[in-house]
């Protein structure tokens, strides 16, 4: 998952690369870091702002932890746009049953977006057989587009494969 | 021990021959002493209080003639009769399985445990449609009553759960647990063969049954999500409870669009608490889950031990002699210790 941390560091030296250790020491892969001392804190910190892309919510809150217990003070942490990602494969009348209004549908759910579409199409009359790749900002919305795709395809009579 | 078989097809001979395997080394390793007192198949029984000669009687079965063709064997003895006149301490129940009724096999068991015999059965049916009530049947007559067998074959997953793994809070359950149906879908997936097609070779090959419903459509599968939810979740679940799809909608394309995003299609049962589902799942390539052709394969998602899989063969006469014969020396041990 894609993780965005903005924290306040002490203005003193050493500080940064202090913050970044525990990051990749937990093989978490920093993507961004935004240092911003133009614009301290009334307190005269720094703030700082970290993307990194880490394997599980456990390692995540080791990293958080052990950036605490060295006195970061950590203002967010949120998870950036696209965050999760989900296969799907659908099988049925797929092109038939309007595959631009399953679409349409799934993205006009707030925080998703499909980001890819593969089709394999049967022979004529056939049944085909596609895949989609659904992003959304969190797990919650990506569980919401799942929920709306069993409803989509039990309507139009497709089989969902979902990961497991 | 002295036993009694119900039932002499593949599963039953398959025991018959393990017992003749294993006979001395259940001896030296265990103490355990077996003697087969009766046999009994769809046309009648053989009895012998002396000890029924297996040898001889799977040379008859085998030789196309039927359990009753044993020297005194008795023509249109019902199992029932066997089980409740014949002294014995373990009772095999190991006829074919009827999912909507459990019937025979439910009677057997029932009969068995009131006349004060331990049973062990790999039947499906009975545990589908009576489990909370066979168990509390066993509780009152006061005997042991196991079903290894009647889940993932050869694999210990119901043992392993409940025994070793003691303390755990399980928390669910996922396996691919029917090997026809991984056979057909590994098959589509790295050969790109049809549905169809595969199923055909399958059955050519015995994989394969020739009304291949139970399988394909997922309801064998659902089956043993039922037994295990009830057995290691402690549910009192019914096949109705499950959601069942099968794999007949899968197709080359299907395992190809999935492979190439690092996946696998995999019939996959689960068993939580507010989910029992059987259906097509995308698994990760790499992932335990993963198995090809006929393996079975369990994983258990715990509190304290997290992830544990389980793979082995979850059909064949031998591997599930393996689970029948484990379940005997598992009751031997515990009403040695009484």
């Amino acid at each position: 998952m894609r993780v965005r941390i903005e924290m306040e560091l002490e203005d003193v030296p050493g500080q940064l690369v202090k913050a970044l250790e525990p990051i990749s020491k937990f093989g978490a892969n920093i993507q961004n870091v935004v240092h911003q001392r133009e614009r301290k804190t009334p307190l005269g910190r720094v703030p700082v702002t970290v993307i990194f892309d880490v394997d599980d919510r456990e390692r995540l809150d080791r990293i958080l932890k052990e950036l605490r217990d060295s006195g970061a003070r950590i203002t967010l942490v949120g998870e950036r746009e696209g965050m999760v990602k989900k296969v799907v494969l659908l099988v049925g009348h797929i092109v038939h049953t309007n595959v631009r209004d399953t679409i349409d549908r799934v993205n006009s759910l707030e925080g998703v977006r499909i980001s890819d579409l593969s089709l394999a199409m049967g022979g004529a009359g056939e049944e085909s057989a596609a895949r989609i790749i659904i992003l959304a900002d969190n797990e919650g919305r990506a569980e919401a587009a799942l929920r709306l795709l069993d409803e989509i395809a039990a309507e139009k009579k497709l089989l969902v494969i979902k990961e497991m | 021990m002295r036993l009694v078989l119900i039932g002499f097809g593949n599963l039953g001979r398959g025991l018959a021959r393990a017992l003749l395997d294993k006979g001395r080394a259940l001896h030296s390793s265990y103490g355990l002493r077996t003697k087969v007192v009766a046999v009994v198949d769809e046309y009648g029984a053989a009895v012998d209080d002396g000890g029924v000669n297996l040898r001889r009687l799977l040379q008859i079965v085998e030789g196309g003639g039927q359990v009753p063709d044993y020297p005194g064997g008795k023509r249109e003895k019902p199992a029932v009769e066997v089980i409740e006149e014949v002294e014995a301490d373990v009772v095999f129940e190991l006829t074919p399985t009827n999912i909507e009724t459990g019937e025979p096999g439910l009677t057997h068991i029932q009969r068995a445990m009131r006349a004060g015999r331990h049973v062990i059965t790999s039947n499906k049916g009975p545990l589908v449609v009576a489990f909370s009530e066979l168990e509390r049947l066993a509780e009152e007559s006061e005997v042991e009553f196991r079903y290894s067998a009647s889940v993932g074959g050869a694999i210990p997953v119901i043992d392993l759960a409940k025994n070793l793994l003691a303390g755990n809070e399980i928390r669910a359950i996922r396996g691919v647990l029917n090997g026809t149906t991984n056979y057909i879908l590994t098959r589509m997936s790295k050969e790109g063969v049809p549905f169809d097609v595969v199923l055909r070779e399958a059955q050519e090959l015995g994989i394969a049954e020739k009304d291949p419903t139970l399988d394909v459509d997922g309801i064998d599968a659902a089956c043993k999500v039922v037994i295990l939810a009830n057995a290691i979740l402690g549910m009192d679940a019914k096949l109705a409870d499950v959601k069942v799809t099968g794999i007949r909608n899968v197709t080359p394309e299907v395992t190809k669009l999935a492979r190439e995003t690092g996946y696998t299609v995999k019939l996959v049962g689960v068993a939580k608490p507010d989910l029992l589902e059987v259906a097509p799942k995308l698994v990760p390539l790499g992932h335990p889950l993963a198995v090809g052709g006929t393996l079975n394969a369990v994983t258990l998602e715990m509190d304290l031990a997290r992830e544990i899989s389980i793979t082995g063969f979850g059909a064949g006469p031998r591997e599930t002699a393996s689970a029948l014969i484990g379940d005997m020396i598992s009751i031997h041990r515990s009403v040695g210790a009484r």
